[in-house]
């Protein structure tokens, strides 16, 4: 006998189940499109347009026409339990692992590292000091400061979860960097493009500050095969330091503003609650891929890693479509516009402070 | 019924759920590797 209370519990896993099945099928036609458009242009006026334009495009834009159909037809809220951003494009990073030779981790880790730190310390403090002026509460700027420095939304929850911030202002502050992020995705590559930026920097141009790691990917994509190599490595880099802001943020509120948050859990055993695991998967599949290219014949190598890069690109087409499903500007209407004046401010100064720094720390990178 | 989310409900975050998702992540990243450069996954098989 099914009762009530099983049913309730099965649900929102049959419509989980649903959502993922809604986005792979979405998936399976951006791939069919990807390699589709360019075969019917090819000939025609429109050669140059059908081969410029990659999977991230068709994925977001295929996104964004589920979640109004979706939206339209009330079913958005019930499937959403299937959007998995986060695990699809961790486990995208954790096979890109696999096709970066652990000697351009080594090299680049340096001035991710110094980039990321320089970055993480001027973009969350003029976030912080603009949110101040601009009257926000501590908890909501400390959110949007973390979110816009770091990495856009594991940040804001991993913030959010350090110093205990009302759902609302997580949901706010995570609808705030996809809206940012969505039309970076475009704009920084073609800038990059139209500056002339060497592979290297724009990679590390990218990493540095797009905020979220999907739309890092997606940008690195639309960029070139290096300049995802390279921003992804600044990306990860970012994600390894949001362990220490957490804690500093717990230390922060529990200290100084909110004594009732105070937590007798060791420092270290918070870093490591909050280091995100993807990071060891990164670097484990490009030992591993290292190791295994210099066992094996070229043309074995090349064909098994080929291999690798085509699941990579699946699940990077998951995460950009669940990017474009999960999508919502309703949330920003409740807070005003003041969060989303301080987010634009700091988005402006991570943009103009990451180039400079990309620039500088990334001139001579050579791989 | 939908859960209600309260104005005074606190964001902390789902720590097992994330913590799981991405050890998940790193599960699902190696094992694919695996049978990827293990020849299991043979080229041509991934559309």
């Amino acid at each position: 006998m099914t009762t009530s209370t099983g049913t309730t519990r099965r649900s929102p896993l049959l419509w989980a189940v649903a959502g993922v099945v809604a986005v792979l099928a979405l998936s399976a036609v951006v791939r069919w499109l990807s390699k589709a458009v360019p075969a019917w242009t090819k000939g025609t006026g429109l050669e140059g347009v059908g081969a410029a334009v990659e999977y991230p495009v068709y994925a977001i834009l295929l996104g964004l026409l589920g979640n109004a159909v979706l939206g339209a037809t009330g079913l958005r809220d019930r499937l959403s339990g299937g959007f998995r951003t986060e695990f699809f494009i961790k486990t995208g990073l954790v096979l890109l692992g696999a096709s970066i030779n652990l000697s351009v981790i080594a090299q680049a880790a340096g001035p991710a590292l110094v980039q990321s730190v320089l970055l993480i310390s001027v973009v969350f403090g003029f976030a912080w000091w603009l949110g101040g002026r601009a009257g926000l509460d501590d908890k909501l700027r400390a959110l949007l400061a973390s979110a816009v420095a770091i990495c856009g939304v594991s940040a804001a929850i991993a913030a959010a979860g350090a110093m205990q911030a009302k759902k609302e202002q997580l949901a706010y502050s995570a609808s705030l960097v996809i809206v940012f992020a969505l039309p970076s995705i475009f704009l920084v590559p073609w800038l990059a493009e139209l500056i002339g930026l060497p592979a290297a920097v724009a990679g590390a141009w990218i990493g540095g500050n797009i905020d979220t790691t999907a739309a890092v990917t997606a940008a690195g994509a639309l960029a070139g095969e290096q300049q995802l190599q390279i921003a992804t490595i600044v990306k990860v880099t970012q994600n390894a330091l949001l362990g220490v802001v957490a804690v500093a943020l717990t230390a922060y509120f529990a200290l100084r503003v909110d004594r009732s948050a105070a937590t007798t859990e060791p420092v270290a055993r918070q870093l490591w609650r909050r280091f995100p695991k993807f990071v060891l998967g990164f670097l484990a599949t490009s030992v591993i891929a290292t190791v295994y290219l210099a066992a094996v014949p070229a043309a074995e190598g090349k064909a098994a890693i080929g291999v690798v890069n085509d699941l990579r690109t699946w699940f990077l087409i998951l995460a950009f479509v669940s990017i474009g499903l999960e999508f919502r500007v309703s949330t920003l209407r409740q807070a005003g516009w003041r969060p989303v004046g301080v987010f634009a401010a700091a988005t402006v100064v991570i943009l103009l402070a990451a180039l400079g720094l990309a620039a500088l720390l990334f001139r001579n990178f050579s791989a | 019924m939908a859960q209600q989310t309260s104005g005074d409900d606190t964001a902390s975050p789902p720590p097992s759920r994330r913590l799981d998702e991405d050890w998940l992540a790193v599960v699902v990243g190696l094992a694919l590797v695996a049978l990827a450069l293990l020849g299991v996954i043979p080229t041509g098989l991934v559309p």
